[in-house]
């Protein structure tokens, strides 16, 4: 079997291992083990493309190429962080005895099939599978939202499966209309659904039906990025789900529900020029942007907080594509990299801080955690100024170059407006951290945690990928930056 | 003769829906959906038979195997289970509910009108039908405080889609067909473990009252 083949095979395997049952460090060592194996193969594939071989299998079904192999490294990358995080996180948990054998096997399980999913979308080639694959990863997650059992749990899981499997309904109506609409030019069989046989017959398809088509597929993918107006999944699957679940979906799921978006945007703009799609893009990431602002400001939830930081990140991502400048694209590219660097940090921290509370709600935390959590509040605060964009880091340089490119562009109103949210969102999310962790605890009952902050695995990965965030700041690998240049190629070019 | 069957089975389809809409007994509605299911199965079938496609027999097979009896059945057992036979009042009554779907019907059909030459005539007939019945279903969506009709809603607008799928291109490609299946029996088996557990929990199937997440 092929690499490609493989690295999807491994976390499909570690899923398997998981759900059985076994000695504790087996699983964890199969968990661990598995996502390390699959980070690395997914690194390999990625290096076999920057080799010049297309890694593909399945006749084209799956095929990587710079846009893919971005998006798979980021994938690989944030799952093994997670696995080994949520190794940390149930230890702590089973501490508390608050873990069953039922929940052991669900998390062990669900995790590994959760990024098998995620690596399937960022590499299919296929618009049918791609939507297979996406709704997998609705389907494996819908548990890992239930994992704590709590009534809002399940009000949360209801929302998202809801909404999630309307989504796709609309992504399905958008891919069997694409689909018609190259009638008679796509061919016959498995083949005639693939991207790179509708970037070849794109000027042939039919203009209306592709139109209709492209606003069915947007809508649905958006509601599986999180774009506004159809977000509202999100900030309740944050709140329930375990962090290191949350991460996933907020990177993993993130990235590659932008990759379909992107791929249906790459179609419509071959075939009806740059506006349409672009247009779209533009529209409801400046949306996404404005609507996360005022949910910031009146949070009440730390994690809710991290939900509408990545609807706003999202909404610049898809903003930066639809500027419909080449400076735009990479900008976005760079975006989803360095948000992927980073997020993990934030999860990771509130999902300390939450863990050392057995809550995430702000008036469970109290304010002043600095005193009781230094290390997880530092880590909380680095996160915040990061993803504000706060200069030197990576956020800051991918914002400015999406913004130069709107105002050099013709959406300079747009990037106006646009500029406007950033710092009301920058006031907002720093106004929300200042609160938690600074400032006297209010009574000194609150100073007491049941369980204080101690070195453990969990913390050891929270500190490993701050770092990692922060020196990304400053140096990204080589290939990493080949492998962005290669996806701009991608999205820009359409090659 | 094909181009009258098809109609007629759209024709059915989205009369089924517009009972739905009508309808408070879930078993009824549940009944409702299988029929929707069995007449989109011979749409299949029949466009299968006309064109010598001999792949989308399989897939009305599968259309009629899992949508018109499995999942009805695996939703009826839910409803058994948890002892809960009515809808509640929605929030729209009846008649004006259906004064709605009227013009989503409309507006259905006049989207239709827009697809290329060759949709013209029976395929204009299902694709307009399909966009009507995508509209009610959302709709129902909308409007239904019950857990399973909110279910019964998104497999009506799945089934709008399956319609488009076999009117206008005669079907996706099979192993497309075959995955998509699956994840929709997938769905609906995790859609009816989470009813229970809400029906467990909060004693009631009216998700109106999942509103504690705000902000």
């Amino acid at each position: 079997m092929n690499l490609l083949v493989w690295t999807l095979v491994v976390p499909l395997i570690s899923a398997a291992a998981g759900g059985l049952g076994g000695p504790r460090p087996f699983k964890e060592a199969t968990l661990v083990g598995g996502l390390l194996l699959t980070f690395g193969l997914c690194l390999a594939t990625a290096n076999q493309f920057l080799g010049g071989i297309v890694p593909a299998a399945f006749g084209d079904a799956l095929r990587v190429d710079g846009l893919s192999a971005l998006v798979l490294v980021l994938c690989g990358f944030v799952g093994l962080l997670s696995a080994v995080y949520g190794v940390g996180y149930l230890r702590r948990n089973e501490a508390r005895r608050l873990v069953t054998p039922r929940m052991r096997r669900k998390f062990y399980a669900l995790i590994p099939a959760y990024v098998f999913a995620m690596l399937l979308v960022s590499v299919s080639n296929n618009l049918g599978i791609l939507w297979i694959a996406v709704e997998l990863t609705t389907l494996a997650s819908v548990f890992l939202v239930t994992f704590h059992d709590r009534d809002t749990s399940l009000e949360a899981a209801w929302k998202f499966l809801m909404l999630g499997s309307l989504g796709l309904a609309f992504a399905l109506l958008g891919t069997v209309l694409l689909f018609a609409s190259g009638q008679g030019h796509l061919g016959e069989g498995m083949a005639s659904l693939n991207w790179t046989r509708f970037m070849q017959v794109a000027p042939e398809l039919h203009p209306f039906t592709l139109r209709l088509g492209v606003v069915f597929a947007l809508v649905g993918y958006g509601t599986k990025a999180g774009l506004a107006p159809m977000h509202t999944w999100k900030p309740d699957a944050y709140r329930e789900a375990p962090s290191p679940a949350g991460v996933l979906m907020a990177v993993g799921m993130l990235n590659g529900a932008l990759y379909c978006i992107l791929r249906v945007h790459l179609i419509s703009k071959a075939s009806l020029g740059p506006e349409f799609s672009g247009g779209l893009l533009l529209m409801l990431g400046l949306l996404s942007v404005l609507i996360a602002t005022p949910f910031i400001l009146i949070q009440w939830n730390l994690k809710r907080l991290l939900a509408y930081s990545s609807i706003e990140h999202v909404g610049i991502m898809a903003l930066g594509v639809g500027l419909g400048a080449e400076a735009g694209v990479f900008g976005a590219l760079l975006h989803m990299t360095y948000h992927s660097l980073v997020k993990p940090v934030a999860f990771f921290s509130a999902g300390t801080l939450a863990q050392l509370h057995s809550s995430s709600d702000f008036d469970r935390i109290g304010n002043g955690t600095f005193s009781r959590a230094p290390i997880a509040s530092a880590m909380l605060v680095l996160a915040a100024v990061i993803m504000t964009g706060s200069p030197p880091f990576g956020l800051f340089f991918s914002e400015m170059t999406i913004l130069r490119a709107g105002f050099l562009g013709p959406h300079v109103t747009a990037t106006a407006v646009f500029l406007a949210a950033l710092i009301l969102l920058f006031c907002g999310f720093a106004y929300q951290v200042g609160r938690i962790v600074l400032g006297p605890p209010r009574d000194p009952a609150e100073r007491r945690i049941p369980q204080p902050e101690r070195f453990d695995l969990g913390m050891g990965t929270m500190i490993a990928a701050a770092v990692i965030a922060v020196v990304s700041a400053f140096y990204l690998p080589g290939p990493l930056m080949a492998l962005i240049r290669a996806a701009t190629q991608v999205v820009w070019g359409g090659a | 003769m094909t181009g009258n069957v098809l109609i007629l089975c759209a024709a059915g389809m989205l009369v089924s829906a517009y009972l739905m809409v009508a309808q408070k007994a879930l078993f009824t509605a549940i009944r409702l959906y299988s029929a929707q299911s069995l007449l989109l199965g011979i749409v299949a079938a029949t466009i299968a038979f006309s064109e010598a496609r001999h792949d989308l027999f399989v897939t009305a097979a599968l259309t009629v195997a899992l949508k018109g009896i499995l999942i009805p059945w695996f939703l009826m057992r839910v409803i058994d289970r948890i002892g809960i036979h009515r809808e509640i009042e929605p929030f729209l009554n009846v008649p004006a509910s259906l004064m709605v779907c009227v013009g989503l019907t409309v507006v259905g059909y006049r989207v239709s009108t827009g697809f290329p030459e060759g949709a013209r005539g029976v395929s204009h007939h299902l694709i307009g039908i399909a966009l009507s019945m995508l509209l009610i279903g959302l709709f129902l969506m909308v409007t239904r405080k019950k857990a399973i009709t909110q279910i019964l809603a998104l497999l009506t607008v799945e089934n709008a889609v399956f319609l488009v799928a076999v009117g206008v291109t005669s079907g996706m490609p099979f192993v497309v067909e075959l995955g998509i299946s699956f994840d929709v029996i997938l769905a609906v088996l995790i859609l009816g473990v989470l009813v229970g557990r809400i029906v467990d929990r909060f004693e009631s199937m009216d998700v109106s009252r999942l509103s504690k997440l705000k902000g």
